[in-house]
């Protein structure tokens, strides 16, 4: 994941900051509780795409 | 502008009437289909003109090296090209566009061209933008906020994350001047211009639906007003090629 793009990335529904999860290659956002997934090498920046977390998910570090 | 619910929960699609949450589908359809010939296509309908109306964009743009700028509906990456020349290495271009088949066909032709390292590639809706408030010197929007849903949601969106002082540019068809061009303009849209998309792109439905989708747009004064409304100010619009395309600038005061 390109940090120059992460940098600018936020949630399109919170507008919070969204990290990257190495392991499942999304964009998360604890704050709305969705996570994009990136396919391609692009983030797929869509509420209709997005995953909704799950309690332990959210609740994690 | 009646761009949210004409009756109930129906809006445009062309000159039909679909719900409106059909649209965002339909239009994803349309570019599915016509991504990888939606250059020579560019090309064929307007005999070039394209890009004599993108290169005025981009002279009207102010962006210098340095700059952050927003290529919303970049699609095939025309503006994004030209602008990351302008912005260089410090500079940074993002392309954003709704429909993936658009931006992975914007992406190779890009790579093909050895534009890489200032220019990003993104997903997005320009209804709820993916960036924080403050962020773009320049935000463009070319022949896509036609095909937007809720036109006046992505202007507010573009508004916000544009930073103040920046500036929004919006190339969109518009509503021709003078009776004798409409007429052939008309005549060419709704007769030759579907039979060349089904000549060149073997689809002749979504051509069709361009034209329609051109004449159901808010015209030069409506989409002034819209951009007014959505915190813009200094809107003003400038028509080109007899107001077939109007280039509509506003800066975020």
């Amino acid at each position: 994941m390109d940090k120059k793009l992460l940098d600018i990335l936020v949630c399109p529904v919170s507008k919070a900051p969204v990290e990257w999860n190495k392991e499942t290659n999304e964009l998360i956002c604890r704050t709305s509780g969705l996570a994009y997934p990136i396919r391609d090498d692009i983030p797929v920046m869509l509420e209709t795409e997005a995953r909704t977390l799950t309690t332990d998910e959210r609740l994690e570090k | 502008m009646t761009d949210q619910k004409d009756s109930q929960d129906k809006t445009h699609f062309g000159f039909e009437q679909v719900k409106v949450d059909e649209k965002q589908d339909k239009v994803a359809d349309v570019f599915h289909s016509v991504a990888s010939k939606y250059d020579i296509m560019n090309d064929l309908m307007s005999g070039g003109v394209h890009r004599i109306w993108k290169r005025l964009t981009i002279e009207q743009s102010g962006v210098r090296r340095g700059h952050k700028v927003l290529d919303i509906a970049g699609g095939t990456g025309d503006l994004t090209m030209r602008f990351s020349r302008l912005v260089g290495a410090e500079g940074q271009v993002v392309l954003a566009d709704i429909n993936d088949s658009m931006l992975k066909v914007g992406r190779d032709r890009l790579m093909d061209r050895g534009i890489t390292g200032n220019v990003e590639f993104v997903q997005a809706n320009a209804e709820a933008l993916p960036f924080p408030d403050n962020t773009f010197d320049c935000i463009t929007i070319a022949f896509g906020l036609r095909n937007v849903t809720f036109k006046e949601k992505a202007l507010a969106s573009m508004a916000r994350v544009l930073k103040p002082g920046g500036k929004v540019m919006v190339l969109e068809f518009s509503k021709t001047n003078n009776p004798l061009l409409t007429k052939a303009y008309d005549l060419y849209s709704f007769s030759l211009l579907p039979k060349i998309g089904k000549l060149i792109a073997g689809d002749e439905e979504s051509y069709r639906y361009l034209a329609e989708s051109i004449r159901m747009h808010p015209d030069q004064e409506t989409l002034k007003g819209m951009m007014e409304e959505a915190g813009l100010s200094q809107c003003k619009y400038q028509n080109m090629t007899g107001g077939i395309v109007a280039l509509h600038t506003g800066i975020k005061p």
